[in-house]
């Protein structure tokens, strides 16, 4: 961000505080591949803060939100109890930064899914973490539709699971490349296909990597671009799928025992966890992966964004197609 | 006649470069970019190493499609899948079955050998 940018964001962030805001330093964190994320440490009315900036990046999938809606998010978040970084303001337009962002106060953490693996240790894990990250989702999980001040999230769908196959199959013919692994994991989904249930948001990538955790406890959810209406089980298998552990053994994203995450999701909940549900949901998780990873090289592969970490991305597939056959019995888990 | 070292010698000589005489000088920050390069180089190394072949010809079989290429083959093996036609308990599903996971073995050995896990 240039020189004249960060003056019209220093005005911009004093019209919304409503106090003289002076930006003390910026600097990139590490982002993912869709969003940037600034470290600002500002004064605000002569008091030190430190906030998170977010804004978009060059690679923009087309299945995550607009920055506008992921603040109306975490608003939501915030009001319903969930540990979020507490949101300040919100810009829609290009005109102040080059692209929409918003502010939040930057967490104290570590969110980097190694490192959070490597301490949780071998044995049984962290219970206690993964039996915060239970109480997290179901607070998320206390958000139901319909919500006037998320009118802009898709409307809830009435099948979860069909909605989900769906959609997998048509990014699959959207994309062109012919994935039989793939077709064989969703075609196992449908011959399963669940029931409709209890429809909540979903925070849809709640997983090891998205959440900070400072002196065990957790400091942040993050990430909450993929957010929509869906059944409350999604979240729980994401968050179990083996290809976020991260090497771990642990099931609960390699950083805990599963009975722990659900005996405190329940009670948190008061809503009892269908294992079979969270089972269906670990494989749709898998192939949602998949998919979402073979768009992520698709970027690069057009042309559009010549980049490495994209096209590393597409060699994650294979062995997310690895879990697949072995969640559906082909090959020995 | 070609000269060598060949593409997959130079690769090898070139990430051993990388790994041992670069990578320990750069700054943190770039250490991350440079091990994708490295990963990116062993990638491709495994990948120029791969034989489709024997994958091919049992797909070729299974779909009953002597002359097609690759695309054409999983195109129509994605289809049938898809349609049910590949389902357990129906005729050729068990064939269907180990032919992915030949595929998928073949696609991992190049893009993650060590996701393979004891898998056979």
């Amino acid at each position: 961000m240039d020189e004249a940018a960060r003056g019209r964001l220093s005005a911009w962030l004093t019209a919304a505080a409503g106090a003289p805001v002076s930006i003390e330093s910026m600097a990139l964190l590490s982002g993912g591949a869709v969003q940037q994320n600034w470290a600002l440490d500002v004064s605000r009315g002569g008091a030190p803060e430190r906030w998170v900036l977010r804004t978009d990046n060059a690679a923009v999938l087309a299945v995550s939100l607009p920055r506008a809606t992921e603040f109306a998010l975490l608003r939501a978040a915030h009001a319903a109890g969930v540990t979020v970084p507490e949101p300040l303001f919100c810009h829609g337009g290009p005109d102040v930064t080059g692209a929409p962002f918003f502010v939040m106060r930057r967490a104290e953490g570590v969110a980097r899914g190694h490192v959070l693996v490597r301490r949780a240790g071998g044995s049984g894990g962290d219970a206690a973490l993964a039996g915060a990250l239970g109480r997290e989702l179901a607070r998320i999980h206390t958000i139901r539709p319909p919500r006037d001040d998320l009118a802009m999230l898709p409307p809830p769908p009435g099948d979860p699971a069909a909605d989900f196959v769906a959609r997998q199959r048509a990014a699959l013919d959207a994309a062109g490349t012919p994935r039989p692994v793939l077709e064989w994991g969703l075609r196992h989904l449908e011959r399963g296909a669940l029931p409709p249930g209890d429809v909540a948001l979903n925070h849809n990538d709640f997983r090891t990597g998205n959440y900070m955790v400072h002196e065990g406890r957790v400091t942040a959810v993050l990430d909450w671009e993929f957010a929509a209406w869906g059944d409350p089980h999604a979240d729980l298998g994401w968050l179990c799928a083996p290809c976020w552990r991260f090497g771990g053994a642990h099931e609960v994203g390699g950083i805990g025992p599963r009975p722990a995450l659900y005996a405190a999701y329940e009670e948190a909940s008061g809503r009892r966890v269908d294992a079979g549900r969270v089972r269906w949901w670990e494989l749709a998780a898998t192939v949602r992966w998949a998919v979402i990873a073979a768009d992520q090289a698709a970027r690069h592969l057009s042309g559009r964004e010549d980049n490495l970490e994209l096209a590393l991305t597409g060699h994650i597939v294979p062995e997310l197609e690895m879990d697949v056959l072995r969640m559906t019995g082909v090959l020995d888990a | 006649m070609l000269e060598r070292p060949d593409a997959d010698g130079l690769l090898s000589t070139a990430r051993e470069v990388l790994l041992r005489d670069l990578l320990p000088h750069l700054p943190e920050a770039k250490r991350f970019e440079a091990r994708m390069v490295a990963n990116a180089m062993a990638i491709a190394r495994r990948d120029m190493a791969a034989d489709e072949a024997p994958v091919l010809a049992r797909l070729r079989g299974l779909l009953d499609m002597q002359d097609a290429d690759s695309d054409a083959l999983l195109r129509r093996l994605a289809e049938e899948i898809r349609a049910g036609g590949r389902d357990p308990g129906r005729a050729g599903s068990a064939e269907a079955a180990e032919a992915l996971a030949a595929l998928t073995r073949l696609r991992c050995a190049v893009s993650n050998p060590r996701a393979l896990g004891g898998s056979r």
